[in-house]
């Protein structure tokens, strides 16, 4: 097998590696700035710079050949080399920072000229704290700088489009931003203006930066030249907690990660997932921090005297069990949601049959052309096939008005349907609408009774996104009922550990007064005398992979693991997505 | 001001397409053509560039940005570039550019108000050895610059004429 021989250990490989990737793959390092995985390597900021060679083999023997202590005898390139676009080659003799003095010397070398014209304003940059060029010049720069006289100035604070901010003097000129528009976007919207000291990425004259995938330059833009107009100024890296989750505006699931502090989401990152969003995300799920922090509904609401007032959860479930039993059973019906994860649909079907209600029904929210081919899908919910794979029934819009017309109680989960245009008010007149919902809506204005429930970013549940891969999302932020010390999977961030009490989480006005649905139905149904307990997500997860078959063999440890299992969805159900 | 390409553009675009496997590599060249016939390639020329080879205008907009020999603003007819680069600065570089300074009444960068000239400072054109020199735009050097060198050029530049190229020889070849 082919060998490569990196500070004086040997590797052996298969296949084709760049050299940069493969020292990466091992865990070592080697500091870089241009190189991005997935796009094309232009080699431009040079600071991946090793000393490359080959062992010499002797033609006629073909042995190696060895000097006068018996050591083999390397060939080095006359140069220094850039590990991320020279191939990996059988026998190449590689000597990275950790061994050579003129690689340590090179590095940082050329960091100091990185650095000649970066304006080093980290106290006031957003970037601080998870900058590359902050890092590796801790790691590897020089001490000072000899440059003492005056800096070029750029453009700064320039508004790119509207949601990328860009500040042209700290730009380090990667071209990693420009490439993405190339390569990945391929809307081509920014280029590299003007040369030398003086260049910048811009769009042309009079275009905006207005890319639908926009903000995942400022991800990969590995100073602070490009921020994010929206998160700019809110918070440093280090006060904020991350926790793996899933996107939930659209129904491709694209793996995010949370960063939330005192309970409110602050920002939404894309995270790594090779089958489904690769590095990237939509910027309008980013957007979704919103939904976790505002117009939130908190304790249950409920209509008196033709007016919604709060109410109380023994108040709310007293109510629901009423209605529920006063109803004709045949004049009940329950909808499903294709917003609502997996184990809150199935809480909610296990109720139902156990009162002998009908299997709950869903309505699609998928808009036709609206989706790219890419990341962003013509189904606006994420959880439309886990609604499919539980044996929901699909109605359309003419057949929900007409359940809806038979029934004189409406449970509807999780769905603002008259918002979405699906009902309208006529059609509900007369009826009793009790909805679980997390946010406020003209639905939940209409609703007689108003449950609040948990958001992805409170409940660990899983979705299935339109190529049936299920994934699950991590507790992030607490509600009134949970607890960050005593949930152990909650990720706990540096002031969790250092925060005084008075810098750490303590406004209570963010943790949101809602329940997940599994925990009201389960109460509900424990003052109805019935047999049910709904625990939390894990429990129920595996209850539905033990009786239904589309689920079997899904765990979280099992998602955990493997970042979401694919799994098979009926071919004439795929059509139709 | 809409600018259009004429029909004898266009073909000599198609024909420059011909010679490229993509058409990205045209970019440069149809760029000439543009600052051939309107004398700039500003951002609406960059943008009717663009539309023309259907490629991107912010890709048009990096290449013409790129290169100082693109004016992306309007210029004056004749542009003199006159280096004062290290030859040229210890020949008298400077000297040169103050007097066409005050002969043409404006500052570097600037262009006269008859929009006859404009004057740029620029680094080294590589013509040390006849230094002082100046180019006049983009095209012929005028070397080894004395006042009333630059007096018969300017003179030359308003009634229409151009300088000719100029045969300079070597000292190995004792053709000097
Ligand atoms: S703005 Fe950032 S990503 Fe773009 S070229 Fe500059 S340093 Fe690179
Ligand atoms: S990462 Fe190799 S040159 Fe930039």
């Amino acid at each position: 097998m082919p060998e490569v021989i990196i500070d004086g250990k040997s590797y052996t490989y298969e296949g084709q590696y760049k050299l940069l990737q493969f020292i990466q793959d091992l865990g070592k390092e080697v500091p870089f700035f241009c190189y991005h995985p997935s796009m094309s390597i232009p080699a431009n900021c040079r600071q991946c710079m090793v000393k490359v060679g080959q062992y010499i083999i002797d033609r006629e023997s073909g042995e190696h050949q060895l000097d006068e202590k018996g050591e083999r005898v390397i060939r080095w390139f006359p140069k220094l080399q850039t590990a991320c676009n020279i191939d990996v080659a059988d026998g190449m003799v590689v000597h990275t920072q950790e061994t050579d003095e003129l690689v340590r010397r090179a590095q940082k070398d050329n960091l100091e000229l990185i650095l000649i014209n970066h304006p080093l304003d980290c106290p006031i940059c957003d970037q601080a704290g998870e900058c590359p060029l902050q890092i590796q010049t801790y790691k590897y720069g020089p001490e000072g700088s000899r440059f003492e006289v005056k800096k070029v100035h750029k453009p700064k604070r320039i508004q790119l489009g509207p949601r990328v901010v860009l500040d042209a003097e700290r730009c380090i000129n990667c071209t990693r931003c420009t490439r993405f528009t190339e390569e990945i976007s391929k809307t081509h919207q920014l280029t590299i203006t003007r040369r030398g000291d003086k260049n910048y990425p811009t769009t042309a004259p009079g275009l905006e930066f207005d890319d639908p995938y926009s903000l995942n330059t400022v991800d990969i833009c590995p100073v602070g030249a490009l921020t994010s107009a929206d998160f700019r100024f809110k918070a440093r890296v280090w006060e904020m907690n991350q926790t793996p989750g899933i996107d939930i505006t659209n129904g491709k699931g694209c793996n995010i990660d949370l960063w939330t502090r005192d309970n409110l989401v602050l920002r939404i990152t894309p995270r790594f997932n090779k089958d489904v969003n690769g590095h990237w995300m939509p910027d309008k799920g980013r957007e979704a921090y919103r939904l976790f922090n505002e117009n939130r509904i908190s304790r249950p609401l409920q209509i008196l005297d033709s007016e919604q007032i709060l109410s109380s959860w023994n108040n709310a479930i007293a109510t629901f069990n009423e209605q529920v039993e006063e109803a004709n059973k045949k004049e009940i019906l329950v909808i499903g949601s294709a917003h609502a994860s997996v184990e809150e649909n199935y809480s909610l079907a296990r109720f139902s049959n156990l009162l002998g209600l009908n299997q709950p029904v869903f309505v699609p929210h998928i808009i036709e052309g609206t989706g790219d081919g890419f990341l962003i899908t013509d189904d606006q919910a994420p959880n439309t096939n886990g609604c499919r794979l539980l044996g929901f029934t699909e109605l359309d819009q003419k057949s929900i008005k007409k359940a809806v017309k038979k029934a004189s109680l409406v449970i509807l989960l999780s769905d603002h349907l008259l918002d979405r245009g699906v009902l309208s008010p006529g059609d509900l007149d007369g009826k009793f609408l009790i909805t679980f919902a997390t946010n406020h809506s003209d639905t939940t204005k209409r609703a007689d009774l108003v449950i609040p429930i948990t958001t992805a970013a409170e409940h660990a549940a899983s979705y299935v996104n339109v190529d049936g891969r299920i994934q699950r999302t991590i507790r992030a932020k607490e509600t009134k009922y949970t607890n960050r010390r005593l949930d152990l999977e909650m990720s706990e961030g540096r002031l969790d550990r250092y925060g005084t009490n008075f810098d750490n989480w303590v406004t209570e006005e963010n943790k949101i007064d809602c329940v997940p649905v599994w925990s009201f139905i389960s109460q509900a149904a424990g003052a109805q005398d019935l047999d049910l307990v709904l625990n939390e997500g894990r429990e129920i997860m595996d209850e539905i992979a033990s009786v239904l078959e589309p689920f079997e063999g899904v765990s979280y440890h099992l998602m955990d693991e493997q970042s979401g299992i694919r799994l098979h969805l009926d071919t004439k159900e795929k059509t139709k997505t | 001001m809409a600018y259009e390409f004429t029909k004898e553009d266009l073909k000599q675009i198609e024909e420059i397409k011909s010679r490229y496997p993509a058409v990205m590599p045209a970019t440069l060249p149809v760029l000439w053509v543009a600052q051939n016939r309107f004398g700039h390639v500003n951002p609406d020329v960059q943008k009717l560039v663009a539309e023309t080879l259907g490629l991107p205008q912010a890709h048009v907009h990096g290449v013409a940005e790129f290169y100082t020999q693109y004016y992306k603003e309007e210029k004056g007819k004749h542009v003199l570039d006159v280096c004062t680069c290290l030859s040229c600065q210890l020949c008298g570089g400077y000297d040169i550019l103050h007097y066409l300074e005050e002969k043409l009444g404006i500052k570097k960068g600037e262009t006269t108000q008859d929009g006859m000239f404009t004057l740029n400072e620029v680094e080294c054109l590589g013509a040390c050895g006849y230094a002082p020199m100046l180019q006049v735009t983009n095209d012929q050097y005028v070397n080894h610059l004395t006042k009333e060198k630059v007096d018969k050029l300017v003179d030359s530049l308003k009634n229409g004429e151009k300088p000719q190229y100029e045969k300079i020889g070597m000292p190995q070849h004792e053709n000097i």
